[in-house]
């Protein structure tokens, strides 16, 4: 079963040790993601949602105050069985990430084409600058960038952050990766282009069949893009399934209160939500049948 | 775009020393004293010291000495100096060297073992490597360069004679001086062993004038590639699985030089002034000697002359740093250009 999955994650916790003591952050995260599927893990900040995709990329666990137990596979290989080496070399080839600030996120003083070289060379290390600059050009086009040379060229700071934002999403599948973390991607941008890069990004990982992981705080962004929804509150999942049947009928209290944070046009303002509640920490409502 | 930055500055850095000229010619007119009985001692005649004050215009008022004495400069005269008795410039260019020769020592010593450090310690942050040179770097920074002066000439030269006490070069080798860097002049004179032994007595008193230097670059740095280390384009390169050196070196480092560049800069600057104490520690025959031999003098044109010159290295080595920021940082680059 988890042979099919491009990611599987089993009862995963993670706590972090200081010298006041150790504070448990993810309390067994249980999340499938099957080959092509998009899912979004929505949750307030500081849920657990945005450590997850770090344990997943395998970046957490270089942090000496990270404990992490439970199993991470993907695409059949579990972390456990792999040297740090060994899960580093699928970072940017089979797993890659995009950011929530695109302006911030590329480095401010090295050109995009260098940038994109770096990572093209991640996979093919002795690729040529002809070909690399063929693929970039490619891949632009793909992100509707009309002017791929000039955009290649530039520094980062030369270019919108809608720009930026298109950048990243070439520069994150230009490698075609089987699995795509997608943290709150344009959350730094306004709202326009946001959507836009949205449908962009949803378009192309569709036609190449890329998973996603879509990490949000935002339900009115999840609906568009992703299939599946696991809600996340204070490390632990309280509420997953499809899309659809998540927005038609949110049973767990703490879904139904991120549901009324979404700002409406016709709205009385900012909605009254309680901030902690005995409700949100209710048990597991699952909307599938595909237990753990 | 660089040449015409460069010229810009220099067209600015002639107004700044002009400032400068201005400045301290009237600040050294202010002191108490008169300069032509000192310079002619107690025992002089009236008529002697009125004679002198006539040659040096002393008894014109100040706004027509300035007036001399910018005609002179233009002519590259900075009058003749009453310590010596030769011309200012003469002296000038016969202790400047020396003192530049340490300076730049010290500032290769701040950059050699400054930035390296720093990259080191932000590598291996709150490990020892970390505490190790945070240890070491905030006790060269806490002390001033002359108190490292004394205690390396104790430890390495006295206790352990490892480098030489004092001077510029071993006393049995003569060098004809052309450009007066002895580093140099040996070198063209093609004399190995005297090259080896310049560099054997340059070494103790640059290193200890360049150890404040060196700890202040080292913090900034280690603080700068922390910073650095926390942005996100950083964690986009690891997230995207570039070797971790690579990161260090061209992701993390570059960016981080810019304000560590700029500190150099202005530290070298500084080292022209604390080069006095470790120049009469190793009995260096510097300029930073010779000016505070002048200004006990009162020696008129040789304070002025060696404000200026010292000014002028000052701005030249803060051109040579802006130029260095401005092509590591492409936002500095691409502003001037559409300016």
């Amino acid at each position: 079963m988890t042979q099919d999955l491009t990611l599987s994650i089993r009862n995963l916790t993670l706590s972090f040790t200081n010298w006041e003591g150790s504070t448990q952050v993810l309390h067994g995260i249980d999340l499938d993601i099957r080959p092509g599927e998009r899912v979004a893990l929505v949750g307030e900040s500081g849920s657990g949602k945005s450590v997850t995709a770090r344990i997943v990329l395998g970046t957490l666990q270089e942090l000496a105050s990270a404990t992490i137990a439970g199993e991470v596979i993907v695409e059949g290989r579990r972390m456990q069985d792999m040297t740090p080496a060994e899960w580093r070399s699928l970072r940017g080839t089979d797993i890659s990430m995009i950011f929530q600030d695109p302006t911030v996120a590329l480095n401010p003083v090295y050109r995009i084409s260098r940038q994109f070289h770096e990572v093209l060379r991640r996979s093919q290390p002795s690729i040529k600058r002809r070909e690399a600059e063929e693929r970039c050009v490619a891949i632009l086009a793909d992100v509707s960038i009309g002017d791929p040379a000039r955009v290649l060229e530039s520094y980062p700071f030369q270019l919108s952050g809608g720009m930026n934002q298109r950048v990243m999403i070439a520069m994150a599948l230009i490698n075609e990766p089987r699995l795509l973390l997608a943290d709150e991607p344009g959350t730094a941008l306004d709202v326009t282009v946001q959507a836009q890069t949205l449908h962009l990004m949803r378009e192309l990982v569709e036609r190449r069949g890329t998973s996603v992981l879509f990490i949000s705080h935002n339900l009115g962004v999840v609906r568009e893009f992703a299939d599946r929804l696991y809600v996340i509150y204070k490390g632990r999942i309280v509420e997953r399934g499809p899309t659809k049947a998540i927005f038609e009928n949110p049973r767990h209290p703490y879904t139904r209160a991120l549901l009324a944070a979404i700002p409406r046009l016709t709205g009385s303002g900012i909605p009254d939500i309680d901030e902690v509640s005995e409700a949100y920490h209710e048990p597991l409502v699952d909307h599938e049948n595909i237990a753990a | 775009m660089i040449v015409s930055r460069v010229a810009r500055r220099l067209g600015s850095t002639m107004l700044v020393l002009l400032g400068v000229s201005l400045l301290i010619f009237l600040i050294a007119r202010v002191i108490p004293g008169d300069p032509a009985r000192i310079a002619l001692g107690p025992r002089a005649t009236e008529e002697q010291v009125i004679q002198m004050r006539e040659v040096l215009h002393l008894d014109q008022p100040v706004i027509i000495q300035y007036g001399h004495f910018l005609t002179e400069l233009m002519q590259g005269d900075l009058g003749i100096s009453l310590y010596t008795n030769r011309p200012v410039m003469t002296d000038i260019a016969q202790f400047l060297p020396a003192t530049l020769e340490l300076v730049l020592l010290a500032g290769f010593f701040m950059v050699a073992l400054g930035l390296p450090l720093g990259v080191l310690a932000a590598r291996y942050r709150g490990g020892w490597p970390d505490n190790l040179i945070r240890v070491i770097t905030l006790l060269t920074v806490s002390a001033p360069a002359f108190v490292w002066a004394v205690v390396l000439l104790l430890m390495l030269s006295y206790f352990l004679p490892l480098f030489p006490i004092a001077g510029r070069i071993h006393e049995t080798i003569s060098i004809p001086t052309v450009t007066g860097f002895m580093v140099i002049d040996t070198l063209l004179a093609g004399h190995w062993r005297g090259f080896v032994s310049a560099l054997h007595h340059l070494f103790l008193p640059a290193f200890a004038l360049s150890l404040s230097g060196v700890g202040q670059a080292a913090r900034l740095t280690r603080s700068n590639m922390i910073e650095t280390y926390d942005s996100p384009y950083i964690e986009m390169a690891q997230s995207y699985g570039f070797p971790e050196r690579r990161i260090a070196r061209s992701y993390a480092l570059k960016p981080s030089l810019i304000p560590s560049l700029t500190i150099i800069g202005l530290d070298f600057a500084a080292l022209l002034g604390n080069a006095f104490l470790v120049e009469n520690i190793f009995a260096w025959p510097g300029i930073s000697r010779y000016g505070v031999g002048v200004i006990l003098q009162k020696d008129l044109n040789a304070i002025v002359g060696t404000v200026m010159i010292i000014s002028a290295t000052f701005l030249i080595a803060n051109i040579i740093v802006d130029v260095l920021v401005t092509l590591i940082n492409p936002r500095i680059r691409y502003a001037e250009r559409s300016r």
